[in-house]
């Protein structure tokens, strides 16, 4: 039962970094929140919308990402995400960084 | 009103204003791409479902929790310096308290029951002493929390080197304890002297309660427009060090011009009328009536050499802040090879 919740913790902790990263990878091409939601979901990340929108709102705030509310294919006003060039810079590096880590944690645990 | 909306009211209740209704607009936009899906193009959505749908989304405080930033009112770098200032007053308010009440029941013979009640209001007033003290502090720190910049967090982005560790301490660093010390007697000061002069005086606990002399004279008054004038000035000049980090010559020149005035300001004290007034009809119907004769000039002579002791004090103050302003700056005794 301890445990359960240290792992959760540590869990969490892994995620918050990871999912940033992952977000930056997917709005490559525009996406609204829900339709990538559900497009990292396809993936297989699991990430909840508490998580996911106020990550959106941050990564905006520090010009990792840019936005714009629009109205597409007559649906409802929604906003809509994509990577601004400082982000693709910035996932570049890390996804350098990312394999590099990956690399050695798999050294280390195999 | 739908339940969406009300729910989207609710969470907006929790946001902040600069980016509410931009935050309201996406959770509604969210919800409705969901619910949508949810319903599979089966006309509207029942209520069972929204319920559900809001269910899972979370609870409206929380959801609003999850954008903001963590608000402080004192935050991690003021917070030991609060917890410090704080143990500080509240010793020295009791310590207060328990000398003056010693004084006053010293004297007093009084039976067990009547000091179980003075202990009780020795205890009463304290509380509401600690309780005003500790919101006197809070506001002070919540106030130098919003206006000092995080010195501390742009330092760290900075290139860190070992060899610092081996640097004598800097002679112009600022103590930050000394100086919100130093603004926080300052206010209180401040407040007693404009808002609850008569507070200063002598206690006695006499007839069951506490009664007390005010001890400040008429022609004290006529000082308390210089008295504020230099609080404030000396207020601002620990806020601007505060914001500096560090003593320069246009501070220390400050800080001894300050100085200067409140020296003259104590000379005027020092030859004009009393500032102290506590005469035989002052000190009728208290413990202190049967020894005026005795005591009563003493207490009031008292008054000059406390005075001349705050002028040598002084003094010494301005000559250290004088030689600091012309002393040679002190070389590194150790320079270490990056």
């Amino acid at each position: 039962m301890e445990n359960d919740e240290l792992v959760q913790n540590m869990l969490l902790e892994l995620r918050r970094g990871v999912i940033a990263i992952a977000v930056l990878s997917q709005l490559g091409k525009e996406e609204y929140g829900y339709s990538l939601l559900k497009a990292l979901s396809d993936l297989g990340m699991e990430v909840d919308q508490s998580t996911l929108y106020p990550l959106l709102r941050r990564l905006e705030s520090q010009g990792l990402l840019q936005s714009d509310w629009r109205i597409v294919d007559e649906a409802r006003p929604r906003r809509y995400y994509v990577i601004s060039p400082q982000g693709r810079k910035v996932l570049a590096q890390l996804k350098k960084e990312w394999s590099a880590m990956t690399k050695a944690m798999q050294a280390m645990l195999s | 009103m739908n339940l969406i909306d009300s729910y989207v009211t609710e969470v907006g209740k929790y946001l902040p204003r600069r980016n509410r209704s931009d935050i309201e607009a996406e959770i509604r936009s969210t919800l409705e791409d969901m619910l949508e899906e949810r319903a599979q193009g089966q006309g509207p959505a029942s209520e069972a479902q929204v319920v559900a749908l809001l269910k899972e989304y979370g609870e409206p405080r929380k959801v609003a929790a999850s954008y903001g930033a963590i608000q402080y009112l004192i935050g991690p770098r003021l917070f030991p310096f609060f917890e410090m200032v704080t143990k500080i007053v509240l010793a020295a308010l009791a310590l207060g308290l328990t000398v003056s009440f010693g004084i006053g029941t010293m004297r007093s013979g009084m039976t067990s029951l009547e000091m179980a009640r003075a202990l009780g209001n020795l205890f009463l007033q304290y509380l509401s002493g600690a309780i005003a003290a500790f919101g006197n502090i809070v506001l002070v720190f919540a106030i130098l929390e919003r206006v000092l910049p995080a010195k501390e967090q742009e330092s760290m982005k900075d290139e860190w080197n070992p060899a610092d560790l081996a640097k004598a301490p800097n002679p112009d660093a600022i103590k930050p304890a000394e100086r919100i010390v130093s603004i926080l007697f300052t206010v209180a000061g401040l407040v007693i002297l404009n808002g609850f002069p008569q507070i200063i005086g002598l206690y006695f606990f006499t007839d069951e309660k506490w009664t007390y002399i005010p001890i400040l004279s008429q022609a004290f008054f006529r000082y308390l427009p210089w008295i504020n004038t230099l609080s404030a000035l000396q207020i601002g000049l620990d806020l601007w060090l505060l914001q500096q980090g560090t003593w320069k010559a246009a501070a220390r020149i400050a800080a001894i011009v300050l100085k200067a005035c409140v020296i003259a300001m104590l000379i005027a004290m020092l030859t004009g009328p009393t500032i102290l007034r506590l005469t035989s009809a002052s000190v009728a119907g208290t413990p202190l009536a049967e020894v005026f004769d005795q005591f009563g000039p003493l207490l009031n002579y008292m008054v000059t050499p406390v005075l001349l002791i705050a002028i040598l004090g002084t003094l010494v103050e301005i000559g250290q802040t004088g030689w600091k302003l012309v002393q040679p700056k002190p070389s590194l005794p150790l320079e270490v090879k990056k």
